[in-house]
Parts: structure tokens; sequence; C-alpha cells
């Protein structure tokens, strides 16, 4: 099932996120928090600049020779007893895992927070086909039990309240529960404990995967990673192929930059190395390891002007910083992935068309640039997705003639000097107290809630006249 | 379906339509691994009484409770004064053999039922025994391979007589470890990583290494923090100062 | 006795038509410190907007244009953070296809500064003549400050005007919604950020809002007014010759 673009309008879903007194208290709060503990914890760590340009490098030079990499961490994988499967799209990736779920008779499968199964659409297709998948991350879980999508890359139900929570618990849970993070996070711990021990299989994604070792790598804060990758018989990996790593080595200098990136954590509460299914001596552990590999649109911007979002950790730090996000939250940036990464990588997956609004729901004021644990120059790619918005005409024909007449008058100096002239004449109507107001068409939508300056009655090419 | 070799192919194909952005490289790893972490041995070696200091603080920054005994023989009293005040009754621990001591006789002697893995028993019968006694355990004991200052992390290695469930599913994690598995910075676990993966069925008997730092925690619900999600509410760290 | 630094002006668009007492108050500050002012009439606007809708081919020709008239000039200076911003950074890319074009552009680049980089690395300012009563607060713009990587110059030129009482913004550093075409294509999320600056701005007790930018002048200015506000947002330049607010 391939997602079609929205129907509903950017600005109609900014403008009901706009408005929900809720979400703009919690997205203020939270992405403030957030903000706070990754400066707090840069400022604590001389060495983070330099970490994050090696971090950069690692995932520039891992590009290069992508398909080495790969085929070395199956070779891996599969010499350690694990099965690799490849999966060009997220239909693919489904099916995959609804074989292996069926050929298995897996009943339930308990998740671990996994954006790349958001992205294929995973649970959906799982309950179609009878199995019911369980989300242990806690926010994951919540927005789950809500049918929602989750509203930020790292803290999924950012948009809920503490009342909503419980409200949500008590109804999908029966019982009547306080509105007590404490108190909701034991409700949590004690139903999803049971799913751990009973399910048949688990579902996770990898922050990393380790192609000298056929390690697969989990960073969380909750412990059902390790859970996941533990308890149920199978254990099912989902990872976007830009997550290889060639060695340990490579790894140790990304786990030191992505918590502090993330929650200003040094290290996250657990980082997990999964290296295949359980050996021989082990009393625990899965019987099956599944790494598939997905594609889905990402090799396709190997050679692109994209190439660096494929550097991306998943980290959220741009979301935090990033001034729309902050006002709009992720639900109305409307795809799997929000903020400014979110962008980027909706154009990756889905093609340009499907950013024609997103490409512009950004100031570019650069703060995502700043924060990016790799360096990813997302303001530059914005303004190039602008650029092929333009060139394969996705951009409305409309704005595009403004434009071409726009560089026409910048060409001109005589035609610049007579549309100031015009704009003083056809201003006067709207002219209050020296300042523009209640404009027409396009500037309406300025001056709906902004005063403008006159144009000057006269130019400073005007004065120079005197001045000179 | 898409095929190894086509998927490859395809990835191949973009690969060499571009040099890339930059010239770069990634991370050098150790020639040799071994001789490298040896290397590390010796000089933790002196520097462990200023390693611990800073495990100490991270440990505790993280919400770890951190313990000092003289001796191994000491250790056993110390769990049972942390089962004691957390109220376990049930414990779970890995194999004596491998943490150095057996806590089982002074918990027994203190009404506490004391399960341990031990190595060597790993049939379908002996794996269910272990999963509902590690799932009814309040608290479990383990060691910890290596044990890193700058964060406040342990590091667990799983395998035979250490199962992973043991740091996991009690509410409670204590780890016994002594000076020689302190580190103090991640670039150093990243050479004992390296060390342990150069032939790893030898070193290491298990799947999972675990790094544990803190308790388990999450702030999903309006950012408020809560500890104990899934994993322990509670992590102990027993260390051990006789060499 | 060394021969006079001489000083191209770029204008700016928004400059030229909407603020030219800034480019006044450039004049009179810069011949002030004995800078030989000129200004290439054929100026229009460095195509910045242009360049960041996405028509490249268009920056570029008003690019090639620029580059050739300011060929002459020893330095160019610029009141505005993002216009400096992409004649330094952004023209070469542009002109990269003509290989005489693209090293005007790079000559361009080294000659170009922003007002406040230009005052401090070419003149070597620290004090000012003129005298500005009041507290004033700075706004840093976008391109200005991680563009150009520019926040201690405007700063330190403010505390170099006697009667200036600068107090720090929280938030300085936050975007204030402008981004060119964001404001009129999400215009409500671009007012949405601006109310967060100007509760901020308003919250310092300062009498005017300082900044290195028009388009920001322009946002927050048009906020400022709209909400009958007293905080007055003015250019660096008007504060550093001593004027007031219109």
């Amino acid at each position: 099932m391939s997602e079609g673009l929205l129907r509903t309008t950017l600005p109609d879903r900014a403008g009901a996120a706009l408005r929900d007194t809720f979400l703009q208290q919690a997205l203020t709060i939270a992405t403030t928090k957030f903000i706070d503990l990754r400066r707090e914890s840069f400022e604590g760590f001389p060495q983070g600049e330099a970490l994050r340009d090696r971090a950069r490098a690692i995932k520039e030079a891992t590009l290069q020779h992508l398909d080495v990499h790969l085929e070395r961490l199956a070779d891996n994988v599969e010499r350690l007893g694990g099965t690799v499967h490849w999966a060009a799209t997220a239909e693919e990736a489904r099916e995959i895992v609804l074989r292996l779920a069926r050929d298995r008779g897996v009943r339930m499968a308990v998740k671990s927070k996994s954006m790349a199964t958001e992205e294929i659409d995973l649970n959906e297709a799982l309950e179609h086909a009878g199995v019911t998948p369980v989300e242990t991350d806690l926010g994951e879980y919540i927005i789950q039990l809500a049918h929602e999508k989750p509203s930020h890359i790292i803290a999924p139900a950012i948009h809920k309240t503490k009342g909503q929570v419980a409200e949500l618990f008590s109804r999908e849970l029966g019982g009547r529960f306080e509105a007590d993070p404490e108190v909701l996070t034991a409700v949590a711990r004690r139903a999803l404990r049971q799913k751990f021990l009973e399910a048949d299989m688990g579902i996770t994604g990898a922050n990393f995967a380790v192609a000298d070792t056929g390690t697969v790598v989990l960073v969380t804060n909750e412990g059902n990673g390790r859970m996941v990758t533990s308890l149920p018989r199978i254990h099912v990996a989902l990872m976007g192929i830009e997550k290889v790593i060639p060695s340990m080595s490579d790894l140790v200098v990304f786990l030191d930059i992505l918590a502090r990136s993330a929650t200003g954590q040094k290290l996250s509460s657990y980082t997990t190395l999964v290296r295949g299914p359980r050996r021989a001596g082990e009393l625990e552990g899965p019987e099956e390891f599944h790494l598939i590999l997905l594609d889905n649109g990402r090799a396709r911007q190997i050679a692109s002007t994209l190439r660096e979002a494929l550097y991306c950790l998943r980290c959220g730090a741009c979301l935090n910083v990033c001034p729309v996000y902050r006002q709009i939250g992720g639900h109305a940036y409307g795809y799997t992935y929000p903020g400014p990464i979110g962008i980027l990588l909706t154009a990756m997956l889905k093609g340009n068309e499907s950013v024609r609004e997103l490409a512009h729901a950004s100031s570019l004021c650069g703060a995502c640039k700043d924060v990016c644990p790799v360096r990813i120059d997302i303001p530059r790619m914005l303004v190039e997705l602008r650029e092929h918005l333009d060139r394969e005409k996705i951009a409305p024909w409309s704005e595009r003639v403004v434009f071409h007449a726009f560089r026409r008058l910048l060409l001109s100096p005589a035609a610049f000097r007579l549309s100031a002239r015009a704009g003083r004449w056809l201003q006067r109507p709207f002219v209050r107290a020296g300042r523009l107001r209640g404009l027409p068409l396009l500037l309406g939508r300025w001056t709906r809630t902004r005063d403008l300056p006159p144009v000057a009655a006269r130019t400073f090419r005007e004065l120079w006249k005197e001045l000179r | 379906m898409a095929g190894r070799a086509e998927f490859l192919e395809r990835i191949r194909r973009e690969v060499a339509k571009t040099p890339g952005l930059f010239g770069a490289s990634t991370a050098p790893r150790p020639p040799r691994p071994a001789a490298a972490a040896e290397a590390i041995r010796r000089e933790l070696a002196e520097r462990w009484p200023q390693a611990l200091d800073r495990f100490r603080q991270e440990f505790e920054r993280v919400a770890g409770v951190f313990h000092r005994v003289p001796d191994l023989a000491a250790v056993p009293d110390t769990i049972a004064a942390i089962a004691r005040e957390r109220g376990a009754r049930r414990l779970v621990t890995w194999d004596p053999a491998i943490l150095g001591f057996d806590a089982g006789a002074r918990l027994a002697a203190d009404g506490c039922a004391v399960v341990t893995a031990r190595a060597g028993q790993e049939d379908e019968a002996s794996r269910l025994r272990h999963r509902a006694d590690a799932a009814a355990a309040q608290l479990g004991v383990t060691g910890a391979d290596l044990v890193l200052a700058e964060t406040g992390t342990l590091i667990l290695l799983s395998g035979a007589g250490r199962p992973r469930s043991t740091s996991l599913l009690p509410d409670v994690h204590v780890a016994v470890f002594g000076r020689d598995r302190l580190l103090e910075s991640l670039e150093q676990v990243g050479v004992m990583l390296e060390d342990l993966h150069v032939d790893p069925d030898a070193a290491m008997s298990g799947a999972m290494i675990n790094f544990i730092t803190g308790p388990s925690r999450t702030a999903d619900i309006e950012l408020t923090l809560t500890r104990g999600v899934h994993g322990p509410k509670e992590v102990h760290a027993v260390f051990v100062e006789a060499p | 006795m060394a021969a006079p630094v001489r000083a191209s002006l770029m204008i700016t668009c928004l400059g030229d038509v909407f603020f030219p007492e800034v480019g006044v108050a450039m004049v009179r500050l810069l011949r002030g410190l004995g800078v030989e002012v000129d200004f290439p009439e054929g100026q229009t606007c460095c195509g910045l907007p242009l360049f960041n809708s996405g028509y490249h081919h268009d920056a570029a020709l008003v690019a090639a244009r620029t580059v050739e008239l300011f060929e002459r000039a020893e330095h160019v200076v610029v009141p505005s953070g993002s216009c400096a911003w992409m004649v330094k950074t952004e023209y070469p890319g542009l002109l990269k296809h003509d290989p005489a074009r693209r090293a005007a552009a790079e000559s361009l680049a080294r000659r170009t500064r922003e007002l406040s980089q230009f005052l401090v690395e070419v003149l070597g300012v620290t004090r000012l003549d003129a005298r500005f009563e009041g507290k004033v607060t700075y706004h840093d713009s976008c391109h200005l400050l991680r563009g150009l990587g520019e926040s201690a110059a405007p700063r330190a030129l403010l505390r170099g005007v006697p009667g200036v009482e600068l107090v720090e913004l929280p938030g300085a550093d936050q975007c204030c919604g402008f981004g060119g075409s964001f404001s009129v294509r999400l215009p409500e999320v671009s007012s949405a950020i601006l109310d967060k600056k100007l509760a901020s701005v308003e919250a310092t007790g300062a009498r005017c809002l300082v900044a290195c930018d028009a388009g920001c002048l322009m946002q927050m200015g048009g906020g400022l007014s709209r909400r009958g506000s007293s905080v007055k947002a003015i250019h660096l330049a008007q504060v550093l010759a001593g004027e007031g607010p219109r």
C-alpha cells in the first residue's frame, strides 16, 4: 500500500497546530528542555566539535563504499547464523516480515521504537495479516493506543498531556489511573512486561550495524530494546542501508555524540550490541535473527544533492531548534519524518512532488545545521530542493511567473526605479500613520498580522544625489 | 523480491556515479588490537584509583548507587543488605563461578530464594524455568566485564552462566566488579571491542553486549523523568578492592 | 599620509526602497570615520530572494551583473547580513560555469563586508563619537550570525556608543520568522514565531531593538508597530550615527 500524497495543505495543518493551545505549550516546554540539555552537555565537552567532524567524515567515507560495507555486514550476519533480507521497497520489507510471521506462526510481535517500521507502515500490515504488533516504547505505546502517529522523532507522544494519557490508559486497559507520570509508567511496565514474555517475535530498528562484526546496535533508554531482542524466539531488525558503519572503532565515535545530541545524556541508559541469534551456550535470546536491509529510495540519493541527508542519525536535535517545528509540531508536516531533516527524508523517500509545500516550511535560519551531530547542511539542501521544484516545474506556474518577472526587474535599474515610483503611487490608499496596512492579495498575508513600512518618499538612490 | 546481487548492484552503480562530497576516512582500527588492549590494561593498572573516583561520580550522576567492599567474601553481606532494604525476597544471579562468590547461603539465611544460572544447563526445560525465575525475581546480581568511568557505564557480555535477563527483568540490578575492569574513555572501550571481536566466538560465549548507564528511564509523558519503565528501577555497583 | 579608505555602498533592494534613512545614516557614519563613500548607481538587489526560492538560473544572472557593477570597488559595505552572505558565499558557486566570472565573484566576495564587520575588521572601530540615550537590545539575524559567524562586532560597536545601555535579548539567536518569502508563504507560522520574539524583546524593557538586516527589521518592526508597542526597531547604522528611530 503506497502512501499517496496528502490531501490537506500545509498552511491548513500548520494553522490547526497553531490553534492547539496544549500543543503549543508542550512544544515550547519540550523543545526548550531538549535544547538546554544538549547545550549543557556540549558545553562540558570540549572534544565535541572535533567528534562531530569525525562522525561526519565516517558517514561520508562509508557512503563512498556503501556496497562493500553492506556486503561485509551481510556475510558476517550470515556467518553468525542470522538471515539477511534485501528489501528494495517498503512493500518488499512488509512482505518479508509478514512471510516470516506467517511461516513461524507468529501471533503477537513486540516492537522497540523504529522510525523505519513507521516509514513502511508495518503495524497496519501486520494487523491486516492477523498479527498483533505491540509498541513497547512508552511514547509509541501511548500513540498506538490512541491510534495516532508519532509527532517527534525521539519523544513520540510529546503532544499528549498526562491527563490525556491517564484517560487513554483507563479506557484501553480498564481501570482508573491518576494523571501522574510515575503511576502511568508503572501501569505501562506491568502491561507490557506480560507482552514481552509472551511475544513470538521482537521487531526493532537499528541505530547502527557494524560491518566488521555483523553487530546490530540499539540505543535506548527504557529497556524495551533489550527485552525485545532477548525474550521472543525471533528477532527481526529493519534497517535503512545508510546505517551501516565499518568498525567498532567507528561505533564509539557515534556513541560519544548521539545521546548528547538527542537528550543531553552522555550515553543513553542502554546501548545494546546484538551479534546474531543466541549462541549455543546461552539460556536466553532468540533462536532466529533476521536483518532486513531497506533501500526504499535511499540508494538513489547517493549521487544526488540529498546525499548528506543519508548521514542522519535520527537524533531529533534539528527538530528541537527549528523555529517552524517548534511552532507546528510533527503532525503538521504530514509524513513519517518531521522537522528539518524530515523534509529532506520525505523528498528522498517519496519524491520531490511530495515536498512541494514542505520545501518552504523553513525560514532557512540555519539553527538545524548548528546542532546536527554530523553537520548536515540542511538549509543548503532545502534551497537545492526548491531549485528542483522550479526545474521540474513542480512549483506552481503562477509563482514561477512572478519570480521570473522579478528577475527582469532586478536586471534593469530603470525598471526597478519605475516600480518603486509605481509602488509609491499604488500604496497611497493603504497608508495609515506612516505604515502600510490592509494590503490586498499576496501582501495581504503580511499585513493581516504585521505593518509594512511604506515605499519611502525618496529612495536612497534618489537621496544619493544630495549626499554625493 | 530483490535478490542480494541486484540490490548491491544498484548501490554500486550509484556509488560509481560520484566521488562523494569530500575526501574522508573512517576511524582508524588498532592494527594489533590484542596489544592495544593489553597496553590499556597496563595503564589502568596504574590509574585505577582515579578511574574509580570518576566512575563513582558519573554513576551517581545517573542515579546509580555505589558500594565499596574490601574483598569478595564481603560481597554477599552487601547484597543481603541491599535485598533487605529493598524488600527483595527472590534473587537471581549469574553463575557463582563467574562472579567469584556465591551469595546463596548468606541470602538463604535471610529467608531469600536465590536462583543461579549455571553454565552448561541450556536445555529447553532449563530455559523455561530460568525465564520464569528471572521474571519473578526482585533483584539480579551480575558481574561487569568492563566499567567505563567517563559515563558511569557497566558493560556486560551475555553468555553461558551470564544470562541477559539478570540485569534486565528484576527491579534492582547489582553489578560486582574489581579494578581490572575499569576503563577511562569510550575510545578505550572501542579498542576493547575491537580486541573482543578478533576471535569473537573464543572471547565471548554469548551474542549480546549490553552497556548499562543507570536505571531504565523515560520522559515520554510530559517530559517528566520516571525510572524503571521496562528495565530495573535501580542499579547498584559494588566495587571489590582486593585485586 | 595614508590614502583614505574607499567604500562602495551596496544598499540592498529593501534598504533602497523602504529604509533609505539607514543608507543615509551609513554614509554619515562612514564619512565621519574618514571613509570615502561612493554608490554604484546601477545596483538593484543581490538576488537572494531568487536564490532562496530556488530560481538559481535567475539569481546567477543578477549575480553576474552585480559582480560587474562592483568590480572596481576597493571595499563593498552592505547594511545587511543576508546580502553580504549571498555575495560572499553563494556568488562564486552561482557563476562556477564561467571561469572569468567566477574569479570576479571570488574577488568581490573577498572585498565585501557587512557593515559591522567592515567597521571592526577594516577600520578597527571600538568607540564612536555619536551619542544615543537609552536601553537597546540586539537581535542576531540568522545570516549574519550563522552564515558569516558574526555576533561580537555589532555588540562591541553598540557598547562603544556613549549613552547606550545594551541589554542582552534572551533568545537573540532565534529566528524572527522573516525568512524572505517564507513570511508570506506561511504567514501564520511566521507571525507565531514573530510573537515569541517580540515577547522576549518587550520583556527586556529596551527602548530600541537593533538589528543588521532589513528583512528582520521589516518583520520585527512591522510586528511592534501593529501591537502599538513603544519599542522601536532600528538598524545598527542609525544607532552608531547617533540617530533615533523615525
